[in-house]
């Protein structure tokens, strides 16, 4: 089982990422449970949000305390200390950024994959709205499930020219995420 | 004893002399009006009202949690269902102990208009010493949208979603202004972000008005979140509610309504849909039962009032 | 009907990731209500979205009632009820609060309303967070009261509740209970029924003699007045009308595994107990991580079991005593407070069965209130704890797992 913590900001779909990879794990025959921290939401505010994938039933319903993976959708909160918190040894993180990333490293970190995904959201769907290109991205980081499940699961979030311009981000994200070996 | 010169104040921001109690850095959307009028009561009040609040979108900023707090104002944290009775509570027994104080209790037009409406209502029958002030974002909206009663005709939110057979409220809004004016309480006023001199100095007349009993306001605050407007719209969208009739600016002393704000020529409604996404889908004839509407009200405060200017009734067909 | 045949039938299947409250608004619109009321409240508020977008779009053919507050909610679908109509509203916390005269009338009244309660803290101070002190707020109100562990169990409890409140021999009002925001929002595959196979589970309603009804010139009244043995009658009828209700959902559990394919044991269900010599006794969500941490405490040779309440009123103490006797050592978790009490609500409740238990040795656990986790750390120390106790050891009758502080000195801000 793979427990990944989602960090973001209101706004960008941190909680639509972790459903939609949820869907997706289930579409392929596996299990997925995701829900978001509890707290105020508001646009711009941080939001955390807890995702399990695995080939077994998922039964804890407990927040993720020890991620193996970490995605960040905001970069503002790429070396937050919070961010970090309890990350397994040889844990991955993927970060939605556009700049220069060599500042980041921790202890357990062993990858780190990077996407600009707000560029690719602007030129796929007009908006700054990361959560598709990161979908495509944390397939291709982890290793965990093909793009073809992460498209289909964006059927039950989107529809026609949408759903369209959207499976453009997954595959975007997929193809285009930069991953190094730290 | 030197007399104390009463000196005018010319400028708007001369109404604001006390502090902001408020922290920085608090929890609410870019673009939030509520945050903005959250701000100014206490600048014109004082920094020792003792302000009520329910769960809502005030509540985060309001309330406070565990033993922290993002104002220095005295507080209390009260149910939706109850608030005027417990702004009644605090009222009466500082009237009885003859500690001076202002009670202001400040809530959403879910808890005004809708669940906490009948102890509203008796507060004010009762002529009850405190201002209540209603925030107006015409929804529930800490909860995520949904439909209040004084969510307009046509509006889409979550519970009057935009679906195959049924697009946005099929209902009126119900006027909670009128209604309180006609409890013929000392005071009673409508106000907006946009006209802020307006809003400052019905604050004042609220709280001298409090010495003979109960004061109203109802404060229209737009939701960028919730009515889908950018969030630096929001002033604007509160100016063309004013100017297109929407939302006319009037109080009302002991029952009797007078307009404050005269808009000699009312823009078509449209120009204040067209900033808000829930409006969007819209026809032409919505769009004609919400102009009805709007000036159906408009037209009652036409005849309830003493006009500073003319009198703007809509044209009859028939007559 | 041949059930071997529907078993066979039902290969397919349709399953799809949505949250507890997706599948509460699901289950609502399978069952074909009548009449809903609609009065949004944190963390409930996704499931009136959702029959709102139904309603919006003809999927769902029933009066909606968006109501001003949850006491008219209640008032609302009780009367609807009372006038022959299927109903569904949904609340938690300070809504149930609101509604609660109207809480009592429907359960005195006999109307088989079925209702989603999203546990949430209350009463006393303002909290928005998951915790089960609502429904012990409630638990007196005559009220048969479910409690779903996941999303799946949701679904499938909220189909379960219409099946039992509507039955001729029951006519009590039904809460279905579930945790707010650990599974209010969690997002998961559920195994959405089939309309036609849910329409199928409850046409053995329409099968059983009907129910009095108030109807236009039906010369009959309801919510008159009750006084000595009228009154008793009434309350007789009630109280045996809820024992009923145990064996009920027992059968039901069955109808409903013929039909869907799942069952969940009735009115309690029984994780590893066969030889277990220590058992925690759960209910909700935490009965999940519970299940997981039992399996790792096994495979170290620990023999415990989990025996997850799922009825809760009335308190199915005879399978709780048949599965719980002559263990060694038993910890009630609660989610919630027994004011007046030192322990939690469903602890206090059991012990008073303890005579019956052939000598095992209880004790309380209070976790997961105020959106406190209950983590698999908390569920390990649990367990150590009632083995602990099962080897004679001494160990505190309550243990406060949230708040170790309670353990210590009262704090030094004073105040007590």
């Amino acid at each position: 089982m793979s427990e990944v913590r989602f960090h973001g900001r209101g706004g960008q779909g941190v909680v639509t990422t972790s459903k939609i990879l949820a869907n997706a794990f289930v579409l392929t025959g596996q299990f997925g449970a995701s829900f978001p921290m509890f707290g105020f939401e508001r646009r711009g505010a941080p939001v955390t949000a807890f995702g399990r994938f695995s080939d077994k039933p998922v039964r804890e319903k407990t927040q993720i305390y020890n991620p193996d993976i970490l995605v960040v959708l905001d970069p503002s909160q790429r070396t937050w200390p919070t961010v970090f918190q309890g990350l397994l040894p040889g844990g991955m993180m993927l970060l939605n950024d556009s700049e220069d990333t060599g500042d980041i490293s921790q202890e357990n970190l062993r990858k780190l994959a990077v996407i600009d995904a707000n560029k690719i959201a602007l030129e796929e769907i007009g908006l700054a709205i990361p959560n598709t290109v990161i979908v495509g991205a944390f397939a291709r980081m982890s290793g965990l499930l093909g793009i073809e499940p992460c498209c289909d699961a964006l059927a039950d979030y989107f529809s026609g020219k949408k759903l369209a311009a959207n499976i453009g981000c997954v595959r975007r994200g997929f193809e285009e995420v930069e991953i190094f070996d730290l | 004893m030197a007399e104390i010169k009463k000196v005018k104040p010319t400028k708007i921001l001369d109404h604001f002399v006390h502090e902001d109690p408020f922290s920085k850095g608090v929890a609410f959307c870019p673009g939030c009006a509520l945050e903005l009028l959250l701000r100014l009561i206490p600048r014109v009040l004082g920094n020792d009202i003792v302000i009520t609040g329910t769960p809502s979108c005030s509540a985060p900023v309001l309330l406070g949690q565990n033993n922290q707090s993002w104002h220095t104002l005295s507080y209390f944290g009260t149910l939706m269902t109850g608030a005027a009775a417990n702004a009644t509570g605090l009222a009466r027994y500082y009237r009885k102990a003859g500690i001076d104080n202002t009670v202001v209790c400040f809530n959403g037009d879910g808890t005004a208009a809708d669940i906490g409406f009948g102890n509203l209502s008796g507060a004010a029958e009762r002529n009850e010493p405190f201002i209540y002030i209603c925030y107006d974002n015409e929804g529930y909206m800490n909860t995520g949208i949904q439909k209040s009663g004084t969510t307009p005709y046509g509006a889409t939110t979550t519970t009057t979603p935009k679906g195959s057979i049924h697009k946005g409220k099929n209902l009126r809004r119900m006027n909670l202004a009128l209604k309180m004016a006609m409890h013929k309480i000392p005071y009673a006023a409508t106000a907006t972000l946009s006209d802020l001199d307006d809003l400052a100095k019905k604050l004042k007349k609220a709280k001298e008005a409090k010495e003979r009993g109960f004061a109203f306001l109802h404060v229209l605050a737009p939701c960028t979140t919730g009515w889908g407007h950018k969030p630096e719209d929001t002033i604007e969208v509160c100016r063309r509610a004013v100017n297109t009739n929407y939302f006319p600016l009037w109080e009302a002393v002991d029952g009797k309504i007078r307009m404050t704000k005269t808009v000699k020529k009312p823009k078509p409604l449209s120009t204040y849909t067209e900033l808000s996404k829930k409006f969007a889908h819209m026809t032409k004839e919505d769009m004609q039962i919400l102009q009805d509407d709007v000036d159906y009200e408009f037209c009652i405060l036409g005849g309830l009032s003493v006009l500073d200017g003319e009198c703007q009734l809509p044209v009859s067909a028939e007559d | 009907m041949n059930t071997q045949a529907k078993i066979k039938e039902k290969s397919k299947t349709q399953i799809k990731v949505i949250t507890g409250n997706g599948a509460a608004a699901i289950a609502a619109k399978l069952a074909r209500p009548d009449v809903v009321a609609a009065y949004p409240i944190t963390p409930q508020t996704e499931i009136i979205e959702q029959i709102s977008k139904f309603h919006a779009n003809g999927e769902m053919d029933c009066e909606l009632i968006t109501v001003e507050g949850e006491n008219s909610a209640m008032n609302a679908v009780m009367a609807a009820s009372l006038a022959g109509g299927r109903v569904f509203t949904a609340t938690s916390s300070w809504g149930l609060a609101f509604m609660y005269d109207a809480v009592l009338a429907t359960a005195g009244a006999r109307a088989p309303v079925v209702m989603v309660n999203v546990n949430r803290e209350t009463p006393g101070i303002i909290a928005v967070s998951s915790g089960q002190q609502d429904m012990i707020s409630t638990r007196d109100s005559g009220w048969i009261f479910l409690i779903a562990e996941d999303c799946q169990e949701v679904m499938d409890v909220v189909l379960q509740a219409y099946r039992l409140a509507e039955d001729f021999d029951i006519q009590v009002p039904v809460m279905v209970h579930y945790d707010g925001f650990y599974l209010s929002y969690l997002s998961e595959g559920v195994d959405i029924p089939f309309q036609e196979d849910v329409d199928t589970f409850l046409s053995v309603l329409k099968d059983q003699p009907e129910r009095t009804k108030l109807i236009p010139g039906g010369k009959m009244g309801c919510g008159s007045h009750g006084i000595l043995g009228g009154y008793l009658e009434l309350r007789h009828k009630h109280m045996s009308a809820m024992e009923r209700a145990k064996d009920k959902f027992d059968l039901i559990d069955r109808e409903f595994e013929t039909i869907f394919g799942r069952s969940y044991g009735g009115q309690v269900e029984e994780y590893r107990m066969e030889d277990a010599d220590v058992v925690l006794v759960g209910s909700g969500s935490m009965c999940g991580t519970i299940k997981t941490v039992i399996d790792k405490k096994r495979e170290q040779g620990i023999k415990v079991g989990l025996l997850k309440m799922r009825m809760y009123r009335p308190f199915p103490s005879e399978a709780l005593i048949a599965s719980l006797k002559g263990k060694k050592a038993i910890g009630v978790v609660d989610r919630s407070l027994a004011f007046g009490f030192k322990g939690g609500p469903i602890y206090t409740e059991l012990k008073a069965f303890e005579t019956q238990l052939e000598g095992s040795k209880m004790i309380s656990f209070l976790d997961g209130i105020a959106n406190t986790d209950i983590t698999t750390a908390n569920v390990g120390q649990m367990i150590d704890t009632i083995c602990d106790l099962a080897a004679g050891k001494e160990v505190r009758e309550v243990t406060w797992v949230c708040y170790p502080e309670a353990h210590e000195a009262l704090p030094k801000t004073g105040g007590q």
